[in-house]
């Protein structure tokens, strides 16, 4: 079984490989180029999903030891590792690295699908070394979450992952800023690279390609002064990647805003994650824990909780105040991460604590996180595949110009509302599920920890902040009024190559959001079953359908004397809604009224024009000046 | 019997609505020394508006499904309040957080229909509606949690009975000022009628609406107005418990009349802030209340 699963996983990287020199070739026909990489890819992500569902839900684990010459050593449950000049890889795939692995390999073909049309409309540009990168930039993330140790290993999918990300960001380097925005990009991820692999210089004895697991031991024997370097430039490192506010910011809205849409869906949607993964995999699995262990959870607990509560904040503040919409996104990728990182900061501090009922809430919270991940990495990516839309339809991202579209393009507005309403946390769509986990238990754990309350209430009045973004997004891109005197051309719908991976994502969205229960479930088993954590025994006793399961599967909290604390069904809301929605339309038509159209009316003396219809850069003007400290602002 | 406390409810606020409307307009009526509609105008105003012809400006569906959804989700929120001090048959399926959630649906079918209708005014308004939801939501939200971090538990019941089992305190006092303070955001009437402003930007986000799309979102507001007194009086007027269902009703009823009353009276004697002054007065509200939560998380 193990041996099956390294054997897969090298397969699936041999293929991404093989893609990466033989579609460059094909790429004078650049749509026979966008099929050929497709295939490649599906059929990479095909393996990669078929291992990681397996470890998923049935549990397997394996680590692979490709020790010195070859792939020696495939012993059950210790690292394997690839020979490379006499330095060992361990590659381990767990339940926690499967659900990573299935996320990149799934958001991938959606973007390889979508990149063949998209593609079409930069005729100026050849597409050579978009195909190349492609698929090393997949890879690369797969690298990164299989890879076991922070050395040799890490520093090849780090690499990988960052040098050909840079290429695709600067895809249209002729664009004035493109190339800057891009090497500034590429000079910070080394630098985050550096910091990480700099930090475990300081572990006492430290060897390149040291397994995680050998780190933790040899952690244990180092300074405990030393674990505050060693953490602190762990946590900066992989808060590069993932965007924490303030190195987010640095980097995060320029790179993704110029890279071609299917790069920046799997940028935010997926790259971003890998930062993510860094983080939980250091502060739950690389930790000294056990008995006599000296490593102050609730302190760094805290510390990673209140960057997140910054981050989610200022990130989410700032993308209201862009007027370029993929700018809006970017930065509201950062907001999202926020959610995340501070989810992941509360469940270390409140798992870590004395009282059952916070640690239980804790529990819950770090599945609140993990289901935000990918709540995220499919809404955000799809939002991404909207505006690319948009940019392949009518030529431009400015959302002070586009306005209107929903007449021309109805499928991608529907689209853009259903990514809208599931980002803003609107139930039953998916972003609801994992933001009620997340703030549900920051605030009942409040009840003990007074400032977990004050952080939910910060996430729970972001979530109002983020609706304004995408009202903002939504309203300004698909209804108002602009594209009959900014935009020339025709506007049409996109082919419906461009529509189906949208149109997959959209029922992802639904399915996440109306379905909680299967999900934290599931998440539950991948904590359970990846062992080593720091978590791994409190899951153990963690029986999600007595703790967490309501009807209908929707998700709950029960208290330990099996009350409920508090329930969330979707599916319930969606029918009251549903039926409420029925009635108000028969209330609606009980009058027999008759409809005709007329013009916008402006007071009877003028008609609606480029010169008095609303901009965007007006929207929400009194809140921007307010909030102006936050940074951000988009010169007037 | 659970699942008759749901139809009732909505029975309720359907029928009686209107009426609170009408009761406001009255009084302001009074107040400035006129005369006044009957207070049954606002029935006649909706019959009427069910029949009138629609004119639509924007010829795309946002405009047409916009009233539709505000009616719907509003009437959504309504059938999870726990109104008589009874839990009902869907207090069981969703918490506080779920509602408020639900509650920002409503706002934006009416930032979607303001926004479809390109109308510059209409966006005007919506930009100052969302302004407001931004800033009130926090306040509505911590009157829950005051309890949530009392009780342990997020339950609506739970939460909305908080006051009514374990007492009251400072911390309470507090929030139940703030909620009055915020009580005409919340309702959208003077001096926070900002974003409808009729004679400034002509009812902002409803300025190109007509027959019944006006009707239902006028209904809409009412049933609005409605939510946040009841509430008022389900969360920190709680005791008058006499056991029978009927008069239990009629008691909140009757507090949800004198809400209307100084609702009334505020908005008849206040004029119009402008936004920036308002978010200033909200941001001072969102501080109280996060004071009043603070305190209760230490038990005060």
């Amino acid at each position: 079984m193990n041996a099956e699963i390294y054997g897969n996983l090298l397969t699936a990287m041999a293929v991404l490989l093989l893609s990466a020199i033989i579609v460059p070739i094909a790429a004078g026909k650049r749509k026979l180029a966008g099929w050929l990489n497709f295939i490649f890819v599906s059929a990479a992500a095909a393996i990669i999903l078929n291992i990681s569902l397996a470890s998923i839900f049935a549990g397997s684990v394996g680590i692979l030891d490709l020790g010195p010459l070859g792939l020696a050593g495939l012993a059950e449950k210790s690292p394997a590792a690839l020979a490379l000049g006499g330095f060992r890889i361990y590659i381990l795939v767990d339940p926690f690295a499967a659900f990573f692995m299935a996320i990149i390999s799934f958001m991938a073909v959606m973007s390889a699908f979508y990149s063949i049309q998209y593609m079409e409309h930069y005729p100026d540009y050849g597409l050579r070394a978009y195909y190349l990168n492609f698929p090393v930039f997949v890879a690369g993330m797969i690298g990164l979450v299989t890879f076991d140790d922070l050395s040799i290993g890490f520093t090849i999918a780090w690499q990988l992952m960052t040098v050909s990300s840079y290429f695709l960001v600067r895809f249209e380097f002729r664009e004035k800023g493109n190339v800057r925005s891009a090497n500034k990009y590429l000079a910070l991820m080394e630098l985050a690279w550096a910091m990480i692999v700099g930090a475990t210089l300081f572990i006492n004895g430290a060897a390149p390609g040291d397994s995680i697991h050998t780190i933790v031991q040899k952690l244990s024997q180092t300074g405990a002064a030393y674990h505050y370097v060693i953490f602190g430039l762990i946590f900066i490192g992989f808060g590069f990647k993932a965007g924490i506010f303030p190195l987010g910011q640095l980097w995060l809205p320029d790179a993704h805003s110029i890279a071609p849409s299917p790069i920046s869906a799997l940028l935010s949607g997926v790259m971003l994650k890998t930062g993510i993964y860094g983080i939980m995999r250091t502060f739950f699995w690389m930790v000294p824990h056990g008995e006599g262990a000296h490593f102050d959870s609730f302190l760094w607990g805290v510390v990673i909780a209140s960057f997140g509560v910054v981050t989610l904040f200022i990130g989410t503040v700032q993308s209201m105040k862009q007027s370029d919409a993929k700018r809006l996104l970017a930065y509201s990728s950062i907001g999202q991460i926020g959610y995340i990182v501070f989810a992941t900061g509360a469940a270390l501090l409140m798992t870590g604590v004395e009282s059952q009922f916070v640690r239980m809430l804790g529990l819950v919270a770090i599945i609140g996180a993990v289901y935000h991940v990918l709540n995220h990495a499919v809404f955000k990516g799809l939002l991404f595949l909207t505006s690319g839309s948009v940019l392949y339809a009518a030529g431009t991202k400015d959302l002070n110009r586009l306005g209107g579209l929903i007449k021309f393009m109805p499928v991608t507005a529907v689209v853009a509302g259903i990514a809208s309403l599931s980002i803003s946390g609107v139930p039953p769509f998916s972003g609801f599920a994992s933001k009620w986990t997340i703030i549900s238990t920051s605030i009942l754990a409040g009840s003990e920890i007074a400032f977990l309350a004050l952080f939910g209430i910060i996430a729970l009045f972001t979530s109002a902040v983020t609706l304004s973004c995408y009202v903002k997004f939504f309203g300004m891109t698909f209804t108002s009024a602009g594209t009959e005197w900014t935009v020339k051309r025709d506007i049409k719908e996109v082919p419906g190559t461009m529509l189906l991976p949208k149109i997959i994502l959209t029922a992802a969205c639904l399915v996440q959001g109306l379905v909680p229960f299967f999900y934290i479930s599931m998440i539950a088993g991948i904590f359970r079953n990846s062992a080593g954590s720091l978590l791994t025994a409190a899951f153990g006793s963690f029986d999600a359908a007595t703790a967490m399961s309501a009807p209908l599967l929707g998700a709950g909290i029960r208290g330990a004397d099996g009350t409920g604390i508090t329930t969330a069904v979707p599916a319930v809301v969606l029918g009251i809604f549903l039926a409420a929605l029925l009635f108000a339309w028969l209330l609606k038509r009980s009058g027999g009224s008759q409809e005709r159209v007329a013009p916008t009316w402006l007071c009877g003396y003028q008609e609606l024009r480029d010169s008095n219809r609303y901009k965007d850069r007006n929207m929400f003007s009194s809140l921007k000046n307010f909030l102006w400290w936050t940074g951000g602002n988009v010169k007037k | 019997m659970k699942t008759a406390y749901i139809f009732v409810n909505i029975a309720l606020f359907l029928l009686l609505a209107p009426l609170f409307e009408g009761i406001i307009r009255k009084l302001t009526a009074r107040v400035q020394s006129r005369q006044g509609p009957p207070v049954y105008q606002p029935y006649l105003d909706i019959l009427k508006l069910l029949g009138k012809e629609t004119i639509n400006s924007a010829d795309n569906w946002g405009f047409k499904i916009a009233p539709v959804m505000a009616f719907a989700s509003i009437i959504s929120v309504i059938a999870f309040l726990p109104l008589g001090s009874r839990a009902n048959a869907l207090s069981g399926y969703a918490d506080v957080i779920t509602v408020i959630y639900l509650l920002t649906l409503g706002g934006v079918s009416i930032l979607l229909g303001a926004l479809s209708s390109r109308n510059t005014f209409a966006m005007i308004g919506a930009s100052r509606e969302m302004v407001t939801m931004i800033m009130v939501e926090p306040v509505l939200a911590m009157t829950f949690i005051l309890g949530a971090v009392k009780v342990k538990s997020l339950g609506i019941d739970a939460t909305v009975f908080s006051v009514g089992n374990s007492g009251y305190n400072w911390s309470v006092f507090l929030m139940l000022a703030v909620y009055l303070l915020a009580l005409q955001a919340f309702v959208g009437r003077q001096p926070f009628d900002i974003a409808e402003a009729e004679i400034e930007i002509l009812e902002g986000p409803l300025v190109e609406y007509s027959g019944p799309g006006y009707g239902l979102f006028k209904y809409t507001k009412m049933l609005k107005q409605m939510f946040y007194a009841a509430l008022f009086v389900a969360v920190f007027l709680p005791g008058f418990n006499t056991g029978f269902y009927a008069a239990d009703l009629a008691i909140q009823v009757g507090f949800i009349a004198l809400v209307f009353v100084f609702i009334a009276l505020i908005g008849a004697t206040n004029p119009r802030l402008r936004i920036d002054q308002a978010i200033r007065y909200y941001s001072v509200m969102i501080l109280l209340a996060l004071c009043a939560v603070g305190l209760s998380a230490y038990g005060i």
